[in-house]
């Protein structure tokens, strides 16, 4: 992929038509673009603005402006700074949602697999992982201090001695470090044929070809269990 | 035999209405709900109005002495109408107060039922009653006609102050989507008093748009040019309390400097104008129609903005939609013109 002097990939204005299009078809695309004061409150609200360039009130404005080019300059970066947190939409006096913007867009890059994608989801292939092999989200084999460098100094600590740590917790568990609970075949089978009708799997296939394979695996020794 | 006009409301507009009718030779029965004249303005103790700076007492207390002097009008203080039936062109309605009922017959009626200050406690990001130093419009103007106007939280004069306009209004959050006219000029005119009487005290507005419409872009001229008010564009996204007993207020300068936490000493929240309670409970009583923004609405906007949509009923001033003092005067007038008109034409 190629990048322009202000780091925006370059791609054909086609293409970028093609996207912006993509998300005004979207269903939720009416309920989240109203009018626009530009009064600020959204980003006076939004907790990552303290910390990046990036602005609700700016995705709102880009999207109103009906600009291919303006609503592709959010595709690589801008989009992921956002906590989908909510706060603009919960505030904004017309009853926006730029939270809601961000993840048409979002889902966009993720279903045509951008690189921006791959980039964001690369740290959750884990989580996936674990999710389509045992339906837990996470479990205290997980806790290793390269995945979880926002939890401080205590990490290194936290992630020893799992094993005797969980034994400690003062209320039934699996006493097994690498699960949470305990999911029914069952269970697994009906969350396979949510991801299929939600499209997760090709999702999946479209940002990580390689863990989709090895999920693939593990869902078809499931279904014929 | 003279005609018998009902006016129902004793603000500016019913005032003005009942002021005019009796000039007339009109026999005016006025129905107050409180126990005083003068509608919002007396009730909330306005102290000097917009644009040229008045003293309230003067416009308000005049029509009020006009309309106790006796003469055609007879004021129902602390009553309503607890009955209302048509009858013929006429009306038949009964008036109720702590003393008891009393019916009569009336020619035509005139609804000036006014408004009501938004509540800003309705929108928790603002911390309107958590914060003691986080008041509105309607409470800084009672602060300076009492010539008390210190921090609530401490009672020393204040250092630094901010104005937050469309306060319930242009805001689907709180069913308000309209603007409220009035309030951009009330802040600027309430900042000016403070620079003038208060030069150690800053003053800060934020704002979508102001709209100081007509002539009283004069006031916020003034405000930036002889009164050195800040005028900064973002809407606040909350105020939370800050260190020394201040109140912060977190938004986005869209213009220059992007997001900010700026501490004050106090703000003041320019709360709008609502129809309030009485403005359905007068439009079932009276079967006269409501707006989508809960006020009374016109038969037609442009045309005849004091005509309800049922013939003998008419409409002045804020219940119609929210509007200045001088509008709700003329208003006033023009309603007491077209009740006479049709009183005389249906004798």
């Amino acid at each position: 992929m190629e990048y322009d002097e202000n780091g925006v990939s370059i791609v054909p204005s086609e293409f970028k038509k093609e996207i912006f299009e993509e998300a005004g078809k979207d269903f939720r695309y009416q309920e989240y673009v109203r009018g626009c004061l530009n009064c600020g409150v959204c980003t006076g609200g939004c907790p990552p603005h303290r910390f990046f360039d990036f602005s609700p009130r700016i995705v709102l404005q880009n999207m109103k402006s009906k600009d291919p080019e303006l609503i592709w300059t959010m595709m690589d970066e801008y989009i992921w700074a956002c906590f989908q947190c909510f706060t603009c939409a919960m505030i904004c006096p017309f009853l926006n949602s730029p939270g809601g913007i961000i993840a048409i867009l979002r889902e966009i890059a993720v279903r045509r697999g951008f690189e921006s994608a791959k980039k964001v989801l690369k740290p959750y292939s884990r989580v996936l992982l674990k999710l389509t092999a045992y339906g837990n989200q996470l479990s205290p084999d997980m806790i290793q201090p390269d995945f979880f460098p926002d939890w401080g100094p205590t990490i290194g600590y936290a992630s020893t001695d799992l094993a005797v740590k969980r034994k400690a917790i003062p209320m039934p568990t699996l006493q097994v470090t690498n699960l949470s609970w305990d999911v029914a075949p069952e269970a697994m089978k009906e969350l396979y044929a949510i991801f299929d009708e939600a499209g997760v799997f090709k999702i999946i296939e479209a940002v990580d070809p390689s863990l989709y394979e090895i999920i693939q695996d593990i869902v078809d020794d499931v279904r014929s269990s | 035999m003279s005609e018998n006009i009902l006016v129902v409301g004793g603000g500016p507009a019913g005032l003005n209405a009942a002021v005019m009718l009796s000039e007339l030779g009109v026999n005016v029965a006025l129905v107050e709900r409180d126990s005083f004249l003068g509608g919002n303005p007396k009730k909330f103790k306005y102290k000097f109005l917009f644009p040229d700076m008045q003293p309230a007492d003067n416009v308000i207390g005049e029509l009020i002495k006009k309309a106790e002097a006796g003469g055609g009008i007879k004021v129902y203080y602390s009553s309503e109408i607890s009955d209302f039936k048509e009858n013929g062109k006429k009306f038949d309605v009964t008036l109720k107060s702590a003393d008891g009922s009393e019916k009569k017959t009336f020619d035509s009626v005139i609804v000036a039922t006014g408004f009501e200050h938004f509540d800003p406690a309705r929108d928790a990001k603002y911390s309107y009653q958590l914060f003691d130093d986080v008041i509105d419009i309607k409470d800084l103007e009672r602060m300076m006609g009492e010539n008390n106007f210190v921090r609530p939280s401490n009672g020393k004069p204040p250092k630094k102050i901010a104005f937050i306009l469309c306060v319930g209004s242009r805001d689907r959050h709180v069913g308000n989507q309209y603007c409220s006219r009035v309030c951009c000029t009330v802040s600027v005119k309430q900042a000016i008093e403070l620079r003038e009487h208060f030069p150690d005290c800053e003053a800060y507005i934020f704002y979508m748009d102001i709209r100081t419409y007509g002539f009283f872009e004069d006031l916020y001229w003034q405000a930036m040019e002889e009164y050195d008010v800040q005028i900064v564009k973002g809407r606040i996204a909350e105020i939370t309390s800050g260190p020394d007993n201040t109140v912060i207020c977190k938004g986005e300068d869209t213009l220059l400097r992007g997001p900010f936490e700026i501490p004050f000493d106090m703000v003041v929240l320019a709360s709008g104008m609502e129809g309030g309670p009485q403005s359905p409970e007068i439009s079932s009583k009276l079967g006269i129609e409501l707006d989508e923004h809960g006020f009374l609405k016109p038969e037609n906007i442009t045309l005849s903005p004091f005509k309800s949509n049922k013939p003998g009923i008419f409409l002045a001033g804020a219940c119609t939609g929210p509007k200045a003092i001088s509008d709700s005067i003329t208003e006033g007038a023009a309603a007491a013109m077209n009740a006479y008109t049709y009183a005389v034409k249906n004798r």
